[in-house]
């Protein structure tokens, strides 16, 4: 089996890695990068604990293999917050309890961003259909809701 | 807001929060040691058999393996469990395996890849046992004996029998008497984060750590002890960020015994991660249960008397299955105003994965089972259902027949509000067809646990420098915000804010001891420990100044975070100046609920300090086509005594109400042959976010003496009556009630229509009299022969773990690729089916050809008469472009409703229609036909066939369920198939050979999908059922009809996900075009759908199924 060299962009930065070809985006970026944030939650697509943008779209990075990484500008949940400074889609799912154990909770900020840098003001329909690929057991799903909705309100510059 | 407090009943966002929207929290998914080894569990693929040897030496020679381990590395004891009487399970198993997935042999690697491929180099000898898999086959008298427990019958691990009252009396007086069973399988925990555990072992000192997701550091401490022979002192539970736990990490998963053992044998530290399948297979499920409950009643409608005779299903080993016997029994007895209660229980060993303490307890179903029996009383009585239950409501002072004394209790106003927030007496006597009102009250100790271990609990304050305070509990927050809420307690005594307190949890050497979170009993009982402990913290920092000032301690006040002596402003210290001044201290206090213990033969007498009370109203929205039932609204009503943090209740409500809702109409695992056929978070059912209803939430401040600022306990008490309103407002709309769990849409859809059969006239196709034979000789002969054949000589699968990787210049360059003598290729483009099904053996490639980004395969061109769409043009791609949605808005409308946004981002229309079976033996490692070839025999014959074909099967039942199918043939799209010698192009109608196998040749590739451009005049549906809308279909079709001067010119309709081909309607099209387009002719013509269908066992709902989407799609037409 050989390895594939892989140059890429995660969260800004050029990076390089040697992946062999079984490895995926979320191995890569767990094992390799020590980007843990992404969340190995079913291994098969089903969950979006470990989704990911790929060149602005949103992708579970358990199914993409690293090799299939090459050219490409990742952004995982490392890569939301400016600095210290939390986006606006991570301090409202804190603000609204959107998060109860937290382990899909970086799937679904990532998903989030995505929907409303897409969408800026996204039905409840829209959001639900836009999230429906993001499992959470803990917390019922309506305090994500609300968080979904004030984060889109907030950067829609409207005061929340 | 509670104006009476300054953190108390304000919203508070959970301590750990920031950490987790960051991605920086440390779960032990990404816990890491210097030099650690990764290990794998060798499971046992049998239910039943004995190990005659375990040979690890094959594994011990593979690449980068360290150690390898079976049963008898460990000492010869079993854990405790659920108490010595019960002990019956090893680390690790020893003589007999007794289900399928239980540990057998471990093996730790320098890599986690390595560690995978020793496991088949481990070499276990079993003789097969005959399988009791099922509580009815465990009890008959001839039945495998599972385990040698000479105290009872043959598998039977506890028998719990008792009357408290006059309870023949009650049936004697009664003037109604109600007598119904209920039963339901067991549902899974679903943590997000699966169980895993690192172990590292210092050999010079003999200490063990632990660092690992579980709820109760107290029991993983004390059984590795105990499984180790070892000091309780050395054993080491390290705290993590925990990833969900409802009940999946109680007590001591099995892997951390195993993580330890190899890290003790490797002298390195070990990893062992379970992947989502291994979670299904050997984590801690709930139980089953049948449960047959009688109720007297008096003309009054006073409860007389209550019995509950019932089988909880205790799996393999027994873990909570005693506790679960106590759930069923407290409810019996308690729920309501009963006169006298009893009941007899009984625990099952049955060959399957052993139950575990899933959130309630069992309390959710035998409150559905006792709730639905009063639905039912109230019928019979002519009272209003809820009025009845407000009247039977328990109440303050009561005693009930099992010793419970009732202290506050706002069950009566619960259910009141409750009602009139649905708006009961508005709706009830002008409800909508297919709606209906339900309510559920529950009742749940504040904390009743079967160990005395389990009233009270510590906490440690410790002060640093700076002023810092960390709060120590041995309890585990699993993400309930339990921290968040000890450090309200704290923060509200001692007056300071609460983010000037750190919370750790679980750490046996750095807080005390406390049995964990488990019972909902943290907020109740280490909370009030929490409160002492803030006290007792407050009275030393007094001691401490009043030494140091001289002065008496009763003159030192301690307000607001500062410390001062009477009004002398020179002696005033904050938290900070206390802590330069004596230097860092720490103090401990403990809380005891101080009860007498109920009589532990019965269970008679009073059990918890409080009782928590709630009410639920539900309305739902049946779809009558499909039977989908619509959780419409939840009002939640819950006496909770005080609201500590709003935010963190609110989301415990909401959450258990939403696996209430799965529990009531969609989850449960489905065992074949012993193991779980939906381990797989896409066919394990659990909600997504589309399916949750409005949620209301009320609390009630009943101000419990008892406990913590007057709270009483919460983090079950949402679940419990969520499947019983639900059920009950299914039963308020469509007038069938239902005696398992979940109900699902085919059982509403079956008890819709089991009074009109359709007419199948199955012999309109004559294979079918084979097929028929056939199935009639599966169960004694076929199926056993063909098991045992395809066995020995079938073809085995095998994991695809390496492979090559390619990415070609251009498709003439992939082409050649493929065509690479010697060697297995296999495209690859979105990869959401081939990577999954490589994992499953379904696909074993050498290498891949990735064709992902081939500009041949890539655009969407429209021209004149025809679209043409790249094969590699994903879904997204598709349903985006809105020139093509004018076109044709079925196809794109049709394809948004595949699977989700991130499959739909990568997957490409070509994968759609490419995709494998999705038949769930073939998909979870049967050996069935299709994958072991034709000596073995289709599970779909004797199994849950509740997804397979009913027309066309044969020796495979699996259905097509590419959505992109019906649509494509409707549409009279062709494909266009690139070969190095050039293109062929094929009709969609001949696409395939059978379902998830088409004509494409392995040295082939889908160059694109031509589409005949719609005319105006044509009009076209498309209609999907399935358990979520992204989900794989379970009937769908496609209709396209065209117009010519005013009349039906043509009609193309298929069906999709009933057949393993998609099929058209012939007879239904045929149908139309006589013109006759009245309701009736188009419901006669829909139902010629099924026409020489042979549905399976389990799968006749998908007759109706299909013929009322049929019916559906062409009214959408005609009215379009």
């Amino acid at each position: 089996m050989s390895k594939t060299h892989v140059t890429c962009t995660v969260n800004g930065e050029e990076t390089e890695f040697l992946c062999d070809s079984n490895q995926t985006v979320l191995d890569v970026l767990r094992e390799d990068l020590g980007l843990t944030g992404s969340k190995e939650g079913c291994g098969s697509g089903d969950c979006g604990a470990c989704s990911v943008l790929v060149d602005g779209r949103l992708v579970c990075s358990c199914l993409m293999f690293g090799s299939e990484a090459e050219g490409t500008s990742i952004t995982t949940i490392e890569g939301i917050a400016d600095g210290e400074n939390l986006h606006p889609v991570q301090s409202q799912f804190l603000k609204h309890a959107a998060l109860q154990c937290g382990f899909c909770t970086p799937g679904l900020i990532v998903a989030t961003k995505a929907l409303l840098d897409a969408n800026p003001s996204p039905t409840d329909e829209e959001a639900r259909y836009w999230l429906a690929g993001n499992l959470c057991r803990c917390t019922g799903y309506d305090k994500i809701m609300n968080a979904v909705h004030a984060a889109a309100a907030e950067l829609r510059g409207e005061s929340a | 807001m509670n104006a009476e407090f300054r953190i108390i009943g304000h919203p508070q966002p959970q301590v750990e929060g920031p950490d987790k929207v960051s991605g920086r929290a440390i779960y032990t998914h990404d816990f890491m040691l210097p030099g650690m080894l990764f290990g794998a569990i060798l499971r046992s693929p049998h239910p039943h058999a004995k190990i005659r040897s375990v040979e690890v030496s094959g594994a011990l020679a593979m690449p980068g393996v360290v150690t390898a381990i079976s049963g008898t590395d460990f000492p010869d004891l079993m854990y405790i469990n659920a108490g010595p009487a019960f002990a019956d399970r090893y680390a690790m198993a020893r003589d007999k395996v007794r289900f399928v997935g239980e540990e057998v042999a471990a093996v730790a690697a320098e890599t986690l890849a390595q560690a995978m491929a020793a496991l088949a180099a481990i070499k276990v000898d079993y003789e097969v046992l005959p399988p009791a898999l099922d509580m009815s086959a465990a009890l008959r008298a001839n039945a495998p004996e599972i385990h040698q427990k000479p105290k009872f019958q043959r598998n039977v691990a506890q028998v719990s029998v008792a009357t408290f009252g006059e309870v023949e009396q009650g049936f004697d007086d009664a003037a109604h008497v109600f007598d119904a069973t209920f039963e339901h399988g067991a549902v899974a925990p679903i943590c997000l984060e699966t169980n895993g555990v690192v172990a590292s072992f210092d050999s010079e000192r003999g200490d063990l750590s632990i660092w690992a997701p579980s709820q109760a550091p107290f029991f993983v401490r004390k059984e590795l002890a105990h499984v180790f022979e070892m000091p309780l002192e050395q054993v080491h539970i390290r705290s993590v960020v925990i990833g969900g736990g409802f009940g999946g990490k109680s007590q001591s998963p099995e892997p951390i015994a195993i993580a330890a053992q190899l890290a003790m044998k490797a002298g390195k530290p070990v990893k062992i991660l379970l992947n989502r399948q291994e979670e299904f297979l050997s984590g801690k499920s709930d139980h089953g249960k049948k449960m047959r409950v009688r109720s007297a009643v008096a003309a009054d409608g006073t409860i007389l008397a209550r019995h509950t005779e019932f089988w909880v299903d205790n799996g393999a080993y027994t873990h909570m299955g005693p506790a679960y016997i106590s759930g069923v029994r407290q409810r019996t007895c308690n729920l309501y105003r009963v006169g006298a209660a009893g009941f007899d229980g009984t625990l099952v060993y049955t060959n399957k994965v052993s139950g575990g303490s899933y959130r309630g307890m069992g309390a959710p179903q035998i409150i559905w089972a006792i709730e639905s029996q009063i639905d039912e009383i109230a019928e019979r009585l002519g009272r209003d259902k809820l009025e009845y239950r407000i009247a039977i409501a328990n109440r303050p002072g009561d005693q009930t027949p099992m010793g419970w004394n009732i202290g506050t209790c706002a069950l009566a106003e619960c259910l009141a509000e409750a009602g009139r927030r649905i708006g009961w007496d508005e709706k009830k006597n002008d409800m909508p067809p297919n709606r209906g009102i339900g309510f559920s009250g529950m009742i749940n100790p504040s904390v009743g646990v079967l160990y005395p271990e389990g009233n009270f609990a510590c906490v440690s304050i410790d002060l640093f420098e700076g002023g810092r305070l960390r709060v120590g509990i041995q309890s585990a927050d699993c993400g309930t915000s339990q921290n968040t809420v000890m450090a309200q307690f704290v923060a509200e005594e001692l007056g300071i804010d609460a983010d000037l307190i750190d919370v750790l949890h679980m750490d046996t050497d750095e807080t005390p001891p406390d049995l964990g979170s488990a019972a909902s009993r943290v907020t109740f009982v280490t909370g009030n420990a929490a409160i002492k402990t803030a006290k007792t913290f407050r009275a030393e920092i007094k001691a401490r100044l009043a030494r140091h000032w001289q002065v008496a301690e009763e003159d030192i006040a301690f307000k607001d975070g500062v410390a001062g002596y009477k009004d002398d402003n020179e002696r005033r210290l904050t938290l900070a100046e206390i802590a330069d001044l004596e230097g860092p201290f720490r103090v401990e206090d403990r809380h005891d609920i101080d009860l007498p213990r109920p009589d532990p033969s019965t269970g008679y007498g009073h059990y918890a300090a409080t009782y928590g009370f709630g009410a639920q109203a539900v309305e739902v929205e049946i779809d009558p086509d499909t039977g989908h039932v619509k959780v419409l609204k939840v009002v939640v009503v819950q006496d909770i005594g005080r609201v500590i943090n709003p935010l963190a209740l609110e989301g415990q409500m909401h959450g258990g109400i939403v696996q209430g809702i799965g529990m009531a109409l969609r989850e449960e695992l489905v065992f074949d042959q012993g193991a779980p056929v939906n381990a797989s978070l896409i066919t394990y059912k659990a909600p997504r976010i589309m399916d949750t209803p409005e949620i209301e939430t009320v609390f009630i401040e009943t101000n419990d003496p008892t406990g913590p600022y007057g709270a009483k306990a919460g983090g079950e008490h949402s679940i419990c009556p969520t499947p019983a309103a639900i059920a009950n407002a299914v039963a308020h709309a469509t007038g069938a009630r239902f005696s398992k769990l979940p109900i699902t849409a085919a059982d509403v859809l079956n008890a819709r229509t089991k009074d009109q059969p359709l007419a199948l006239k199955s012999w309109k196709r004559p294979y079918n009299l084979e097929v028929a034979t056939a199935r009639a000789m599966y169960p004694k002969v076929l199926f056993p022969g063909l098991k045992k054949v395809g066995a020995a000589v079938g073809r085995k699968r095998k994991p695809k773990l390496t492979y090559d990787y390619v990415r070609p210049d251009d498709l003439t360059d992939a082409l050649r690729q493929l065509a690479e003598p010697d060697r297995k290729s296999k495209v690859i483009a979105g990869g959401t089916d081939l990577q999954v099904g490589m994992r499953q053996g379904i696909y074993d490639p050498d290498v891949l050809v990735d064709i992902a980004d081939l500009q041949e395969l890539r655009g969407i061109r429209i021209d004149d008469d025809h679209i043409t769409i790249g094969a590699a043009v994903t879904i997204s791609e598709i349903i985006e472009r809105e020139d093509l949605r004018a076109l044709h808005p079925m196809l794109c409308d049709g394809l948004a409703r595949i699977a989700t946004r991130q499959v739909r981002n990568v997957a490409t229309i070509a994968g759609d229609l490419s995709q494998e079976k999705r038949c769930w033996f073939f998909r979870s490692g049967a050996q069935c036909y299709k994958a072991g070839g034709a000596s073995c025999p289709c599970y779909a014959v004797l199994g849950d066939s509740r997804h397979h074909s009913i027309l066309g099967a044969g020796r495979c039942a699996a259905p097509c369920v590419a959505d992109a199918a019906p649509i494509l043939t409707v549409l009279g799209a062709t494909v266009v198939i690139a070969g190095i010698s050039g293109q062929r192009r094929v009709a969609l109608e001949d696409f395939y050979i059978w379902s998830g196998e088409t004509v494409v040749k392995p040295t082939e590739i889908i160059h694109s999908i031509e589409i005949p451009r719609a005319r105006s005049d044509q009009k076209q549906s498309f209609e999907k059922s399935a358990g979520w809308d992204g989900d794989f279909a379970d009937a769908s079709v496609a209709v396209n009809l065209t117009w010519h001067s005013g009349s039906l010119s043509s009609a193309r309709i298929s069906l999709g996900a009933i057949s393993p081909l998609p099929v058209r309607a012939a007879q239904t099209e045929k149908a139309l075009l006589q013109g006759k387009l009245s309701d009736a002719d188009i419901r006669a013509a829909a139902e010629l759908t099924v026409h020489g269908a042979l549905p399976l066992s389990g799968n006749s709902y998908k007759t109706h199924l299909i013929a009322n989407l049929t019916e559906r799609a062409i009214n959408t037409c005609l009215r379009a």
